[in-house]
């Protein structure tokens, strides 16, 4: 139920945003047409600000894990797999 | 398991859907307001061929090699190909489309500035491929 319930409110924002882009959709007046290169770009940049925010928040992430458990940290435990004589 | 939280997994997993579908969202919007063609726009064929492109306008002229537009006004290219694949590029206005044998792509855009623009192939389309090139002028309206 949940799940459902989540999976609709992504299709709903998916449904969303871009209809309410729709109202500030470019018009068909003479000289007032949409300027291609600002969307294109414009895309481009918002996708590359997340594209670079998510790349270095995963390597940190995994720069940080490799750091924090390798097994010469001060504070590391052995797993209950690993045996206890540490 | 016992004392054990996967509070942060189910985040991440949160996260990671919002990012896609807000990075969907965008994408889906810019193509689908860069895809709408103006109902006033201007049809200019676009022919690629080995190695040159031919532009006829909705008149009946026809230029070679180089292609002159007006300011202000929109112009939609109906891109075709007489050989092999090639693409219409005018990078100042970010134009790109293929020509396909076979096909009509269609591309659209509003020159805003006067100016001289360079038109290429950006599909490997042979030896000469690297000359195959134009102009585009942007000049002032006539009327």
């Amino acid at each position: 139920m949940k799940f459902v319930f989540e999976f609709l409110l992504i299709m709903a924002v998916l449904v969303a945003l871009p209809a309410a882009d729709f109202a500030f959709a470019a018009g068909d007046e003479p000289g007032e047409y949409l300027d291609r290169r600002v969307v294109i770009w414009n895309l481009f940049y918002k996708m590359m600000t997340v594209a670079f925010i998510v790349g270095s928040v995963v390597s940190g992430t995994i720069i940080w894990q490799v750091w924090r458990f390798r097994e010469s940290h001060p504070k590391a435990k052995p797993t209950s797999y690993e045996g206890t004589d540490w | 398991m016992s004392g054990h939280s996967n509070w942060p997994e189910w985040i991440y997993v949160a996260v990671v859907i919002a990012l896609m579908a807000w990075v969907g969202a965008e994408a889906w919007e810019t193509e689908r307001l860069i895809e709408h063609v103006p109902e006033d726009a201007k049809i200019i064929i676009v022919t690629g061929q080995q190695w040159f492109w031919t532009f006829e306008h909705e008149d009946g002229t026809k230029e070679i090699g180089e292609l002159h537009v007006e300011v202000g006004k929109a112009y939609k290219f109906e891109v075709i190909s007489k050989d092999v694949n090639h693409s219409f590029n005018i990078h100042d206005y970010v134009v790109l489309m293929d020509a396909i044998p076979g096909r009509v792509n269609t591309v659209w855009f509003a020159p805003d500035k006067v100016g001289e623009h360079d038109i290429q192939c950006r599909e490997y389309c042979g030896l000469i491929h690297y000359n195959m090139r134009g102009t585009l002028y942007v000049t002032e309206p006539s009327s």
